[in-house]
């Protein structure tokens, strides 16, 4: 059941967003009509098979993609460019290599002209709040995949954003350092408070961490249900092992498998007609 | 090392980029000759390009140009083929021999980036202001990249091919030359097309530099006659038969390895 | 086994002296040793090959000579200025071709087919348009120096990893600072390399052109002592310059190379 909440109270609103691709093949409609809200301090997964617009959904909340119908509002503003209230993590390895980690994480502030004495502070306290004390002069090259993606959180984390947009973050990492890191993302939402949008694949992730999850159909992306997660706060990667935890995963999975079957299904066709052409 | 940057894509469809660029060329030219008709530019330091583009048959004609042209191919050619065999060979060994390998490899190295053709005074002295000079500049200029490259291809060839062999059981010189030296070849030919263009600009640039030769002579004698238009026509006929090099090495090369 | 035999290699005693640098010098005495032979033979005529003692003669003499710094400041400058306006146009020209699309398409063929030709060859014009002073040495060393530099930095702008632009982008970067933050570091590497090829192609290119034409700069004393037969002059001069220029070119890539030990 879609949970309400008064717009009034919403942070983050998107209003029917529609976004159309012109490929050789024709128009695609890469999301359609998808509208939903996010409370202060709320954190909200949304998920679907691959294919269904979710980075898609991800580029036009950030500002990167504004050709497209509908509107998203944050704080009443609405967006045109990448708006200073909201932070993207990107999936893809986004550490400078050739900064060190504290100019990494100083980056945002750089750009607003803080003088170096307090940048220098404040990346510090963000290199801490994510665990990475002890590496603030070493090189991106120097760490391994899953600490350079905290340190990419911690960079956005430092422009202090009101919202926190994050598009896979993990995605390229193994189970384990995942579901730590999801702690510690975790760890640091709560502690912040910190209104968080997240967009996966990864059921497990999205129940371990969210208030609510966005399931969001095959092509052309629509948001297929919203589904209320009840566990308790505060939460860890223990609870992976719930039997509540393990209820919901089961939900969305079966929401999920029908538009992942859909997505398979479509790839082959799309896949067959690529060699019938090429032949 | 040198500019290896891959040939700019050029798609199929859509013409309209390279139609701009050769536009904007054609305009360029038709502004200078407007400027000089207008006598904004002095003629007598730049030739109207109507001009320039009559001179082509002057050189045709009065100047003995194909003749020239082949007289500098011939220099190409016989440089090529020396730094072929010496570069391959030089090559070769190095590669055979680890420890040669090591100490000199760095060396030919710093001689690729090293201004080898300004020692054509002394290969004057040597030769005489003659063909040989212009040859000896070629070769060594060709060098380094053939002597790497062989040695680049022939450390590269994968782990499998070798141990195929070993399996045959085949000498050394049988491994060398069924195995190790054919997948090399791709590799080589690179170092030889890097090689045969540094020949080219250094026959070129030799040949206006001590007067002597073909066409780069040409250019040289045009200049000191005062003959404007003739040199600067002579100056494009030499840029295009560059690039008109250039452009039939990497077609080669590309038919040398399709499957890449 | 190949383990085991870099394991003997451990544990035997460290040579002071390795099997390298040995072979290196032993190379070096040998061609030394050949040469001096050459020089006393009489082979060829007469200071074709100079004894080593006559080359160390004309060392002394010319690091001794006043005016022999004179015609280097010359060249330096020369090359300098060459680069420096070479550079930045190569640099402007490849940044706008990297970034842009439809301009790569059109103009960057002419750039990289015009690149490997003879450049010495646009000399007389040079002279024509700036004279027979430093500034046309200068022209034909920018002329040079130009087409590595713009290919380079084109191809870096291409190779750069769009998701450091998109980055750039989401933090609001002003496009001043996307370009000094961002594209320029990103690009470091094929810029250095560009630098590198520039710098040798300007030099070879004041050079020659000084041989040709001039009366000042190592080019114009080159020839001299080539018009004077001054053999253990001229090898003296061709030394110096090999080993400025090799090492001018390996100060320029360790810029570029002590930065990727540690960051990349």
């Amino acid at each position: 059941m879609a949970s309400g909440a008064g717009s009034s109270d919403a942070i983050l609103v998107a209003d029917d967003i529609v976004v159309r691709f012109e490929t050789p093949e024709g128009s695609i409609t890469a999301v359609d009509n998808v509208s939903f809200q996010v409370r202060p301090g709320e954190f909200l997964s949304v998920i679907g098979p691959s294919g269904c617009g979710k980075s898609t959904l991800f580029n036009v909340i950030g500002g990167l993609l504004n050709s497209h119908d509908g509107v998203v509002t944050v704080a009443g503003e609405t967006i045109s460019g990448p708006h200073k209230s909201i932070g993207m993590v990107f999936q893809e390895e986004s550490t400078f290599p050739w900064r060190t980690v504290t100019d990494n994480v100083a980056f945002p502030l750089e750009l607003v002209g803080m003088p170096k004495q307090k940048r220098v502070e404040r990346a510090r306290h963000f290199i801490s709040l994510v665990g990475l004390d002890g590496f603030e002069n070493r090189y991106p090259g120097e760490l391994s995949g899953g600490m350079r993606q905290r340190v990419s959180l911690a960079r956005t984390l430092a422009s202090e954003p009101k919202i926190l947009l994050m598009d896979e973050p993990f995605a390229a990492l193994d189970e384990q350092t995942r579901l730590l890191l999801g702690d510690k993302v975790l760890q640091i939402q709560q502690q912040l408070k910190q209104t968080t949008l997240l967009i996966t694949h990864n059921i497990t992730e999205a129940v371990q961490m969210s208030d609510r999850i966005l399931v969001m159909t095959y092509r052309p992306g629509k948001v297929k249900r919203i589904v209320d997660i009840d566990l308790p706060r505060p939460r860890t990667s223990e609870i992976v092992g719930s039997e509540a935890f393990g209820r919901y995963v089961a939900e969305i999975w079966s929401d999920l498998r029908e538009e992942a079957n859909r997505g398979m299904r479509d790839e082959e066709k799309c896949a067959l007609r690529r060699e019938e052409r090429a032949s | 090392m040198t500019m290896e940057a891959s040939p700019p894509a050029i798609s199929r469809q859509g013409y309209s980029a390279p139609l701009v660029g050769l536009g904007s060329f054609i305009a360029c030219l038709l502004v200078i000759e407007g400027l000089i008709r207008f006598g904004l530019l002095n003629r007598f330091i730049v030739p109207p390009p109507s001009e320039i583009v009559m001179s082509f048959g002057r050189l045709f004609a009065e100047e003995n140009i194909v003749h020239r042209f082949f007289f500098t191919a011939g220099e190409c050619l016989l440089a090529g083929v020396m730094v072929t065999i010496g570069g391959i060979s030089i090559g070769v060994v190095m590669q055979r021999f680890d420890l040669l390998r090591r100490a000199c490899e760095t060396w030919v190295a710093a001689f690729a980036s090293a201004p080898l053709v300004l020692t054509y005074p002394l290969f004057m002295v040597i030769f005489g202001r003659n063909a040989w000079t212009i040859i000896m500049m070629g070769f060594l200029s060709a060098l380094p990249p053939v002597i790497l490259k062989t040695i680049e291809g022939i450390s590269g060839t994968r782990m499998i091919l070798v141990n195929v062999g070993r399996s045959f059981n085949l000498t050394p010189a049988q491994q060398f030359w069924k195995i190790l030296f054919p997948a090399a070849l791709p590799t080589i030919f690179v170092g030889i097309r890097l090689g045969l263009i540094f020949a080219l600009i250094n026959i070129v640039g030799t040949e206006f530099l001590i007067n002597f030769g073909g066409l780069g002579q040409l250019i040289n004698d045009l200049a000191e006659r005062y003959d404007l238009s003739g040199t600067y026509a002579a100056i494009c006929f030499v840029i295009l038969v560059s690039v008109v090099f250039f452009i039939a090495l990497e077609k080669a090369e590309r038919w040398l390895r399709p499957v890449d | 086994m190949a383990e085991t035999s870099r394991l003997r290699q451990a544990a035997g005693s460290a040579p002071l002296i390795s099997q390298v640098t040995l072979l290196r010098i032993v190379i070096i005495l040998g061609v030394l040793a050949a040469w001096e032979f050459l020089a006393h033979s009489g082979w060829l005529y007469r200071d074709v090959v100079p004894s080593l003692l006559a080359i160390g003669r004309a060392l002394i003499k010319l690091f001794s000579d006043r005016t022999y710094y004179f015609h280097l400041g010359v060249t330096a400058a020369e090359i300098g200025t060459a680069l420096a306006i070479g550079g930045s146009a190569g640099l402007a020209i490849g940044l706008l071709l990297g970034g842009n699309r439809f301009l790569s398409k059109a103009f960057e063929p002419y750039l990289y087919y015009l690149g490997p030709t003879p450049k010495i060859i646009f000399f007389p014009v040079m002279i024509m348009w700036f004279g027979v002073g430093p500034e046309s040495k200068v022209a034909l060393g920018t002329l040079s120096c130009f087409f590595p530099v713009a290919l380079n930095v084109a191809a870096g702008m291409r190779q750069i990893d769009k998701v450091l632009i998109r980055v750039g982008h989401s933090f609001r970067a002003s496009t001043w600072q996307m370009v000094r933050k961002i594209y320029l570091p990103a690009m470091r590497h094929p810029i250095i390399n560009g630098v590198r090829l520039g710098f040798g192609f300007a030099l070879i290119g004041t050079l020659l052109a000084e041989t040709k034409l001039s009366n000042k700069g190592i080019g114009f004393l080159i020839i001299q002592t080539y018009s004077v037969f001054d053999m253990p002059g001229m090898y003296a001069m061709l030394i110096v310059l090999f080993v400025l220029a090799i090492g001018a070119n390996a100060l320029i890539g360790r810029l570029g190379g002590l930065e990727s030990i540690k960051r990349n």
